[in-house]
This record gives C-alpha cells, sequence and structure tokens, in this order.
C-alpha cells in the first residue's frame, strides 16, 4: 500500500470504514470494562482489616476488565497503603509524598489539602500479601517496562490460585516481550490446570496439549497424581487423550530435532573431508593439518570480525559473509605453501607425508597459541545465526545449525562446479583417474596437484567459517572432529565428492542417532566398528571404481 | 584332459567390460600366445587366472577340478600357477639369491632349497649376480630374474605378461630360449606378447584376443592370413 | 668385527651370526647390558636412574613399531593403544597387589564408592598372570583388529588413519569413569612392588635395569626375526605384497603374526614404562602420541632396529630436557626436527653418519 492517495474514494472510504470497525472491535474491550468504584475501594483501603482485603482482592478479580487510567489510580493507592503515605481522615482518603507531611493530595480529586490528622491504616501479615498480590496485579497490567511487569507477574505467581484466568489473558494479549509473553502464558496454563472448575480444567488440558513440548508433557504428567484423575472419568480421559497426543508430539519432534541436529553435523563432517577427499583423491595424502587448517579459518573470521568492529562498526553484522572469502584465500594460501614447501618433495612417501603434515599441524597449533593465546575467541553473533523459530513440540530450528547447512550445502554446489565447470576441474579429475596418461597429455600435473591443495585447504577455512557459530574457536578446535572426518573419507571412497557426501551423513547421522541411546563413546565405537566391518566388504570405500592393478 | 579351460569369463570395472564371456583351453606341455590390440584384456586375463581380479561370472578350471575363482592368490600359487608381471615385479630390498628363495614358495623344505636356487641360477644365467641386490640389477636382469622366481617353483601353469617388453634383440633371444627350455610335458604355459616375431618362435598356438572377446584361435599362421585379425592389426 | 669374535659366535649358526654382525644393533645391545651393569654397581641419583630406564621404555616400543612401519610397510598410527593395555594392566597389578598386602582400596574405587575392586581384576595382584594377561590382551586387540585390517587389504594410509580411529576410540573409553580403570585421573599411588616399597632407591634401579635388559633382549631377538627367513618374506611384503602373495604366500598371515607380535612388544614396553613413572591416564591414548611414536622410528632412521632406538632415545632426551627449559620452544623444535628429517634426510639421522647406501624402496613405497 505504496500510495493510497492514487486510489478510488471508493476504496479508501472501505478501507477507513475497516479501520473504524477494527479500532471499535480492538478498543472496545476497555472501553466496555466495568468502571472501579473508586470511592467505595478507597474506602475499602481505608477500613479494617477485613475491609483491606476485600478492596484488595476485588481489584485482582476484576483487573482483567479495568481500565488503564483505574488501574493507575488504584496503584498509587495501594502503593501508597503499602508505604505508609495514606491517611484517612474523615474528610476522605489523603495521599502523602512522604511519609508524615504536613500536607498531602486528596485520593480522589487530586487537590493539595493540609491534613491534620496522619493515621496511616497499619498491614497486617494477611492484608499485606492481599495488598502485594493487588499491586503486583497492576504492575503486570501497567508496568511501563518489560522487568517491572515481570516483577509484578512474579508477585501474582506465589499466589497464583486466586488469580483470574482473564487477567492473565490480558496480560499475555498486551504483553510485547516475547519471552515475558511466553511465561505469562505458562503461568495461565498451569493456573487453569489447577482451576477449581473442571470444566476449565479440561479446556486447559485440550489448550496444552494443543501446544505440545516436553514442559507440557510434564505437567500433563504430574495432574495423573490429582485426586480428580481417580475421581472424574470425565476428567481422566481428557488427561489421557491429552498426554497421548502430547507424547506423539513430542516424539515427533525429538526425532525431528535428531534429524536436524544430525544433518547439521554431516554438514560441519562434509566441509571438513571434501577438503581432505579431493586431496587424498588427488594425491594419496592425507592431510593431519586439516584440522588446524579448520581453526585457521575460524580466526581468520575472528579477524575480520574485528576488522569490522575497528573499521566499520555499523555493518559488523555482516562480517561473516565477509570472512567467507577471506579466510578461503588465506588458508588456500597456507596449504599452497605447505604444499611447495613441503608435500612437493613426499609423493611418492604417503606414509612421510602423514608425519610431514602432523609436523605443519603441530606448528600451526603451538604457532597460534603462543601468538593469540589459547583461550576461547569471543564472537559476536549476528542476529541471522542467534536463536530459531520453534517448529514442531521441543523441535527448534535454530538459525546457526541452519546456517552450517546452508553454507555446506553451498560448498558443495560450488565444489562440485568447479571440478565438473571449470578448466581447472577437469585437470583434476584427469590427475585423481590418471597420473601418468594426464602428464603425458601434457597437464603440468605439479601445478595442479598445487591448485587442488590450494582448493582443498581453502574448503577447510570456510569449514571455519561455518563452525564458527556453533563451536567454540581455540586453538586446538581441529583436532576435535578430525577423526571423524577422517573416517569419513575412508567410508566414502578415494576421491569422490559423491562419496564424501553420503558418508559425512551417514556418519554424522549414525553419531547423532545413536548418542542419544547410548552416549556419545559408544557412539563413536559403533560408528569405527562399522566402518571396520564395512570395510570388510567394500575394502575402497563406498563410491571407488574397481580400477585394474 | 586339459592343463586350464577358461568358460565364459566376464569381468568388468565399473560400466567398462574388460571381459566379455572369454573362453580357452590350454593342454599340459602346449605354450599358448595370447595377443591383441591394447586393452584387449589380455593383461586382465591372467590378473583373473592368477586370483588378483575377481570375475563377474564364468570358471577358471586347473586340471578339471579346482576352480582358481573361488581361490586366494596365495592358494592359486600353491596349486602350482606362476605368473610373471608385465612390470618386472621383484624385491629391490632382496639379494638375487634371497629372491630365489622366496620363489621356491612356503612349501619346499629348506633342505631342497639350495639345489633348486642354484639350478635356477644355472637356467637364467644370473649366477655371478647372485649377492647383488635384485633393485640393483639392469632391466633385462629383472625381467630374468623373475622368469627365475616363478620357475623356482616348477610351475604346472606358467603365465608371463609381455617379458621381452623394453628388451635389446639380444635379451630377446636370450629369453626366448629360455622359454623354449621351459616346456615340458607337465606344464603349461600361456604368454601375453605383442612380438610377432617372438611369439612364432615360442608358441604352438595363438588366442587373438579384441575388445574382450576372442577373435581367433589356432596357429600362428593361421592368425598371419585371417582377415579379421589382419582388420584389428592393421596389416600387422 | 674381527675374525676372532667371528670364530667365538660360530656355535650360535647362520641366523644368529648374522643378526650379530650388525654393527649398530650389536652396539646398542652391548651398551644398554653395560649400563645395566653399571647401574647395579654404582647407580647415579635416582632422577638419572628413572630417565635412564624411561627412555629405555619408549625405545622398546619405538622397536615394536618399527618391526610393522620398517620391516613390513604397516605405519599404526594406534600403537599407543597397546602400550596403553600393558601400562593399565600393570597399574591394575600394582593397585590390586597394594590393596592386597596393605588392605587399603585404591583411591579411584573409594571415590566411585565401591565397595571392592571389580569382579576383573580377580587374581591381578599376582604377577605373573597380569604379565601375561597383559601381552595376551594386546595380542588379542591386535589379532581381532588386523584380521578385520589384513584379511580385506586395508593397507597404506588407509590402515594408518583406521589404527588412529582405534586409539581415538580407545581414548574416549577410558576417559569415563564407570569404566573400573580410573576415568580420566587414571591409575596412581602405587604402593608396593612386589613387597618393596615403589620409589626405594632399590626399586627404581631395579627397574631401570629390567628395563634395559628387556631393551637388549628385544633388539637381540627383533634382529634375529629380521635376518631370518621370516624377515625377507617381510622386506618382501613391504616392497610388493601382490608378488608375494602369487609366489603362494599367505602375507594375511605373515602381516598378522607380525603385528601381533608388535603389538605384545608394546605391551611389554608399557609394562616397564608405568611402575618408572607412577601414574597411568588416558592421555597416553592420545593420537598425537602414537603419531609421535613414529616420528621418533622416523628420525632415528626407519627399517633399522638401531635406528629407531636411537630415534626414540634422543627425541625423548631432548623432550625431558627442552620441555622443562623452554616448555614453549619445545613444539616447534619436534615440528622443525619431523620437517627436517622427512624432507633432507629420509633415511632419518642415521643418514648423517650414511651407515648405507640409500634402500631403493624408499623412492618406490606405495
Amino acid at each position: 500500500m505504496a500510495d493510497p492517495g492514487r486510489r478510488s474514494p471508493k476504496v479508501l472510504l472501505a478501507l477507513s470504514a475497516l479501520l473504524t470497525f477494527w479500532c471499535l472491535a480492538v478498543c472496545a474491550v476497555p472501553a466496555s470494562a466495568a468502571p472501579l468504584d473508586r470511592a467505595r475501594f478507597t474506602a475499602d483501603l481505608c477500613g479494617d482489616a477485613a475491609g483491606q482485603v476485600r478492596g484488595a482482592e476485588s481489584l485482582v478479580q476484576a483487573g482483567g476488565d479495568l481500565a488503564a487510567d483505574d488501574l493507575a489510580y488504584a496503584g498509587r493507592l495501594l502503593g501508597a497503603l503499602a508505604e505508609r503515605r495514606l491517611a484517612c481522615p474523615a474528610e476522605g482518603a489523603v495521599l502523602f509524598d512522604r511519609p508524615g507531611a504536613p500536607e498531602g493530595r486528596d485520593a480522589l480529586t487530586g487537590a493539595v489539602r493540609p491534613v491534620a490528622e496522619t493515621r496511616a491504616p497499619v498491614l497486617g501479615l494477611r492484608q499485606r500479601a492481599a495488598v502485594e498480590t493487588a499491586r503486583g496485579t497492576v504492575a503486570l497490567l501497567t508496568g511501563p517496562d518489560p522487568a517491572s511487569r515481570a516483577a509484578g507477574l512474579s508477585v501474582l505467581e506465589r499466589r497464583i490460585a486466586t488469580v483470574p484466568a482473564a487477567l492473565l489473558d490480558r496480560a499475555r494479549d498486551a504483553e510485547t516481550d516475547a519471552s515475558l509473553k511466553g511465561t505469562i502464558a505458562g503461568l495461565a496454563q498451569a493456573a487453569a490446570l489447577s482451576s477449581p472448575d473442571p470444566a476449565r480444567r479440561r479446556a486447559a488440558i485440550a489448550a496444552v496439549a494443543a501446544s505440545p513440548s516436553g514442559t507440557a508433557a510434564a505437567r500433563l504428567e504430574a495432574l495423573k497424581g490429582d485426586p480428580a484423575y481417580a475421581s472424574d472419568p470425565a476428567f481422566r480421559a481428557a488427561l489421557d487423550a491429552g498426554l497421548a497426543q502430547v507424547g506423539r508430539a513430542v516424539a515427533v519432534g525429538n526425532a525431528l530435532a535428531i534429524l536436524y541436529n544430525g544433518l547439521s553435523f554431516a554438514s560441519i563432517l562434509f566441509m571438513a573431508a571434501a577438503g581432505l577427499a579431493i586431496i587424498f583423491g588427488l594425491m594419496g595424502v592425507i592431510n593431519l593439518a586439516q584440522g588446524e587448517f579448520i581453526m585457521l579459518g575460524a580466526y581468520a573470521t575472528y579477524g575480520v570480525q574485528e576488522a569490522f568492529r575497528r573499521f566499520a562498526p555499523a555493518q559488523l553484522d555482516l562480517y561473516l559473509f565477509a570472512a567467507i572469502p577471506v579466510a578461503f584465500l588465506a588458508v588456500a594460501l597456507v596449504g599452497i605453501a605447505v604444499e611447495a614447501l613441503i608435500l612437493r618433495h613426499l609423493y611418492k612417501r604417503p606414509l612421510m607425508s602423514l608425519l610431514a603434515t602432523w609436523a605443519v599441524s603441530l606448528f600451526l597449533v603451538n604457532l597460534v597459541r603462543v601468538g593469540v593465546g589459547t583461550q576461547n575467541l569471543q564472537f559476536t553473533m549476528p542476529a541471522y545465526v542467534s536463536g530459531g523459530i520453534p517448529l514442531y513440540a521441543d523441535f527448534v530450528i535454530t538459525w546457526n545449525r541452519l546456517f552450517a547447512i546452508g553454507f555446506a550445502a553451498a560448498t558443495l554446489a560450488l565444489t562440485l562446479l568447479i571440478l565438473r565447470r571449470t578448466p581447472l576441474g577437469l585437470d583434476i579429475r584427469a590427475v585423481t583417474q590418471n597420473r601418468d596418461m594426464a602428464a603425458c597429455l601434457g597437464l603440468p600435473t605439479r601445478r595442479i596437484d598445487r591448485l587442488a591443495f590450494g582448493l582443498g585447504s581453502g574448503l577447510a577455512g570456510l569449514a571455519g567459517v561455518a563452525l564458527c557459530p556453533i563451536y567454540s574457536v581455540n586453538p586446538g578446535m581441529g583436532s576435535g572432529f578430525i577423526v571423524d572426518s577422517f573416517m569419513v573419507v575412508v567410508l566414502g571412497g578415494v576421491g569422490s565428492l559423491a562419496g564424501t557426501l553420503v558418508a559425512a551423513l551417514g556418519v554424522g547421522g549414525a553419531n547423532v542417532l545413536i548418542e542419544p541411546i547410548s552416549g556419545a563413546v559408544a557412539a563413536k565405537v559403533i560408528v569405527l566398528v562399522g566402518i571396520i566391518l564395512f570395510l570388510q566388504r567394500r575394502p575402497e570405500g563406498l563410491f571407488a571404481v574397481r580400477r585394474r592393478r | 584332459m586339459s592343463a586350464l579351460v577358461v568358460e565364459a569369463l566376464t569381468v568388468a570395472f565399473g560400466r567398462f567390460t574388460a571381459l566379455d564371456a572369454v573362453s580357452l583351453a590350454v593342454d599340459p606341455g602346449e605354450v599358448r600366445a595370447v595377443i591383441g590390440p591394447n586393452g584387449a584384456g589380455k593383461t586382465t586375463l591372467l590378473d583373473v587366472i592368477s586370483g588378483i581380479t575377481k570375475p563377474v561370472s564364468g570358471r577358471v578350471m586347473l586340471g578339471d577340478t579346482l576352480d582358481l575363482t573361488k581361490c586366494s592368490e596365495a592358494e592359486i600359487a600353491r596349486a602350482g600357477v606362476r605368473r610373471k608381471f608385465q612390470k618386472p615385479s621383484v624385491f629391490p630390498a632382496l639379494t638375487v639369491r634371497e629372491n630365489l628363495e622366496i620363489g621356491c614358495g612356503p612349501a619346499l623344505s629348506p633342505g631342497e632349497r639350495p639345489a633348486r636356487i642354484a639350478s635356477v641360477l644355472g637356467e637364467t644365467g644370473l649366477a655371478p649376480r647372485a649377492q647383488a641386490l635384485a633393485g640393483s640389477l639392469a632391466h633385462g636382469e629383472k625381467q630374468w630374474l623373475e622368469i627365475g622366481m616363478v620357475l623356482a617353483a616348477e610351475p604346472a601353469l606358467l603365465l608371463l605378461d609381455e617379458p621381452v617388453a623394453g628388451l635389446s634383440d639380444a635379451e630377446t633371444a636370450h629369453t626366448a630360449a629360455l622359454i623354449r627350455g621351459l616346456r615340458r610335458p607337465d606344464r603349461a604355459v600361456v604368454v601375453i606378447e605383442h612380438d610377432m616375431g617372438f611369439v612364432e618362435a615360442i608358441a604352438d598356438r595363438v588366442t587373438v584376443l579384441h575388445e574382450g572377446r576372442t577373435l581367433y584361435e589356432g596357429s600362428m599362421h593361421g592368425a598371419r592370413g585371417d582377415a579379421r585379425v589382419i582388420e584389428v592389426f592393421l596389416g600387422r | 668385527m674381527s675374525g676372532a669374535v667371528q670364530t667365538a659366535l660360530a656355535p650360535l649358526g647362520g641366523p644368529a651370526r648374522r643378526a650379530l654382525r650388525d654393527p649398530l644393533v650389536a652396539g646398542l645391545v652391548g651398551l644398554c647390558l653395560a649400563a645395566a651393569a653399571a647401574l647395579l654397581v654404582a647407580p647415579p641419583a635416582p632422577f638419572l636412574v628413572n630417565v635412564l630406564g624411561q627412555l629405555a621404555a619408549f625405545a622398546i616400543l619405538a622397536v615394536a613399531l618399527d618391526l610393522v612401519w620398517g620391516y613390513l610397510g604397516i605405519l599404526s598410527l594406534g600403537h599407543g593403544l597397546f602400550f596403553a593395555i600393558g601400562g593399565y594392566v600393570c597399574a591394575m597389578h600394582l593397585l590390586a597387589h597394594g590393596a592386597a598386602v596393605t588392605g587399603v582400596l585404591p583411591d579411584f574405587v573409594q571415590f566411585m564408592g565401591w565397595k571392592s575392586l571389580p569382579a576383573y581384576w580377580f587374581g591381578l595382584d599376582h604377577a605373573p598372570y597380569a604379565f601375561v594377561l597383559a601381552l595376551a590382551v594386546a595380542g588379542l586387540v591386535a589379532f581381532v583388529f588386523g584380521l578385520a585390517s589384513f584379511r580385506s587389504r586395508v593397507n597404506g594410509v588407509y590402515f594408518s588413519i583406521i589404527s588412529q580411529a582405534l586409539v581415538y576410540v580407545a581414548m574416549l573409553l577410558m576417559y569415563r569413569n564407570d569404566t573400573g580403570l580410573g576415568g580420566n585421573n587414571g591409575m596412581t599411588g602405587f604402593p608396593l612392588l612386589f613387597g618393596w616399597p615403589m620409589g626405594s632407591p632399590g626399586v627404581v634401579t631395579g627397574l631401570a635395569v629390567a628395563a634395559l635388559v628387556t631393551l637388549a633382549a628385544v633388539l637381540t631377538g627383533t634382529r634375529l626375526l629380521v635376518g631370518s627367513a621370516i624377515g625377507r618374506r617381510m622386506l618382501a611384503c613391504r616392497d610388493d605384497e601382490t608378488r608375494l602373495r602369487t609366489l603362494g604366500y599367505s602375507t594375511t598371515r605373515l602381516k598378522l603374526g607380525i603385528w601381533c607380535l608388535s603389538a605384545m612388544i608394546a605391551a611389554l614396553a608399557g609394562i616397564l614404562y608405568v611402575p618408572q613413572v607412577g601414574i597411568i591416564n588416558p592421555r597416553v591414548l592420545a593420537p598425537d602420541l602414537s603419531i609421535e611414536i613414529a616420528v621418533w622410528v622416523a628420525i632415528g632412521g626407519l627399517g633399522r632396529l638401531g635406528g629407531a632406538v636411537i630415534g626414540a632415545v634422543l627425541v625423548n632426551g631432548l623432550k625431558f630436557w627442552l620441555s622443562a627449559a623452554m616448555p614453549d620452544a619445545w613444539p616447534f623444535i619436534l615440528s622443525g626436527l619431523v620437517l627436517l628429517v622427512v624432507l633432507v634426510l629420509p633415511n632419518g639421522l642415521l643418514d648423517l653418519v650414511s651407515w648405507r647406501p640409500r634402500p631403493t624402496w624408499l623412492g618406490g613405497q606405495r
């Protein structure tokens, strides 16, 4: 609706009518509420103990329907009563600015008048509780900021049984702070579940079951101990049905969560292993420093973040994207340097190249340890990688994991593009399949090795970027999942990106699936044993083509 | 009975069919040459017979009783089959004598070994180099050493993969004499070779493979006159 | 070697003479025995004795790895597992023995709130049983893993990284507290060795002497092995396994046998190591430590038993000295040393004294 002026008057009219209707519908709720009988309320508070309790409780009971100015009035009066700034001479209640002041304001009219007699009503223990609850009601409904509303809520929580549902519903609907809104809703549910009215309880059970979660299940489960479960068949049926519904939904939600976590773990594994697999397929070299290359990628990301903080703080949120090319190029250059200085001399001695890359990893870890320090790096997480949306039951799509999954998918697409559609990719595939023949055809195999090593290392750098929002970043982080990514390469087969992908999904999925059943260690053991057993059948891995000797 | 019977052997590497229902029979005492252009499946055939490659289907019967496709390399070797590889495969870190000792196989008792080694050293003409490390031998000497290693076990079936590739004329003549000397009534020999002159000098019969199939089987003279063979070899 | 010595050795028979004709191994065996004798006659400060004993244990471990890597071409990045098996069983024996004599349960058992040692500790207070058990468990684990790998012809780099995964998984397993083996704190506080108080000068010297004599015995034994017909088959298998198989040899059986032997020698090193340092914990199972063993061998000289010993002693001696003197610099020195050896001295430091011509197989190993 960019420019309503261009539209015809008819449409405008209809729109304004709609607007008016909407306004009426919404604004009508407070407007139609019964007004507070201020005189009677004031008299109650000025009265004896029973009157004070009656006044306070009536406010709580009516709280859901009162207009905002009535609530404010009641709040002022209750505050003065609690803080002993209220006097009740015969001509009407007076509020002081401080206890014992010579003059105050008339409670009803607000006019300033001197007061001779300043007897403040004293609150007993029971009255104080009632008054505090009433003040909490006012704070919850009219508090200016979430903190004061939360404070009001916590007061109400102590006497939740006496709080009417309408009050909590109104507070929930009006609440703007998401987490406080959730807390209010939860409290409202709890209140309804323990309501003395059986119909309301059953409705509450159905409402709880309608938005299933682990806490909902626990809440309903607790009701089985309620006497009504044994005595009231309708209640029992409602509870059993609700529990069954929640149980199913929670199971589905948990399964989805496991799949999601497995997918994100597999994404990380794939990113860590893809570079390894390309290098291994091409040169028969397992790069034991791949984990440290990932670590360097994460540190490069940190460097980009610090640069943004210093030179472009307004765009700080974009640093993760800016880090992608930086981390790729930086780590690719490190990889190319390692290849040119060290591995080039070791292609015919793959076992020695294992040791050489281990030495490189030892060197890099300690270089970072001495140069930057051993502590975890602090990252500012932009909004697009923090939090998430609850999707179903307890299953929450967390943005950081989605970022990793998307990142891995993009990396896969890009790597496939490079391998399938670029001259370098064609060269890499040619040398992977038959080095001698490729050399005979005049391909510069050494230069291809170097570029491919750069590509594989750069992929590790990208994995480092993807890891930042999920794992803690420190010099030793590389060793954490490097064994898993080796297993992925072994399982996937030599130089097959498809194999690496399938193996990453398999290993990641198996780890996450087994973990809740028998623990993380058992998961690793089972996966390793599974891989060894699998290699009994296919020693070349999943996707390796049988080759002639 | 035949020394070696290959029945409808099919081998595939991925989508590539290296051997397509190849059959052949070799009699005891026969020297059979298998020829064909590059990629015809010759080395693959030897790989299956010696157990290095397992076929998709088909059988390889040794002496009518033993199906070699069901055996490991070591079991096949112990049944009396020996293979000389295309690329000379000797153990570079061991001396010529030690290579031949290993060539005798695990079955021969230690007491009989010195005599066997001495006779093979004589046959191959490597006696003067007996103490040299195999890695330090010249190419031709490595070929002879490998032939010696497979002879040391006195095999019933001998598989030779391009024994004269890369050898000089004099070395080729020496090798041809060596192989003619191997002929025995109880021993079958299968030779793979490109060198037609060499094949004519040693083989009783030839099998011509082309693109994984048998193109011709018979005498070398017949092969020279066969139209399809001539076409495949472009008049060679 | 002079003719007189050769004549004196004649009754030993061919292989023995051939073995002892390796001057490096013969010299090291003599050195070990001489050092052991010197320790018995005039022991220096207990600290030095202890260091010497630990170095001997590491040297045994290096010989175990060299046997499979240098002579069979199998690079294990998981030999720390077998070392740890020996060490753990030895620690179990020491604790069980201590508990049997003093009646006080080990700390970690009390920590877990158990009333007695777990059932599978039964009988471990008897030293001969514990010794046999350590070797048997190491051999059995090696057999199962080796059979699975060698039968399916997993070799080269593949084997290396699977063996690394094996030791990694074992580490995760041992970090758990409910295994009955001390969890992440491991086992320590050994009170007695054969009834004598641990840490007394006599025990320290005795352990060092035992380690040195064992090293001499292991060196002699492995040298006899690699000089025998089996040793020649090992070299043949390393250089061309398919060729050896097509000559009628079961390389799976050969590799499996040597692999298990190597594992048991590594366990022996663990048995000798643990009482000398007085502790074992899952950190010995860290993959890095297993790679370091390969580093000792590569630095000393792959494929020569004497080289493995020299590498282990040199690297660990340097480590003892430098990781105390300048802890930040040690990792850089170690990585520099590895790169130097790998790039410039492919046969290890023994290249410096040019012991024998560079073996050709190093150029073609795959």
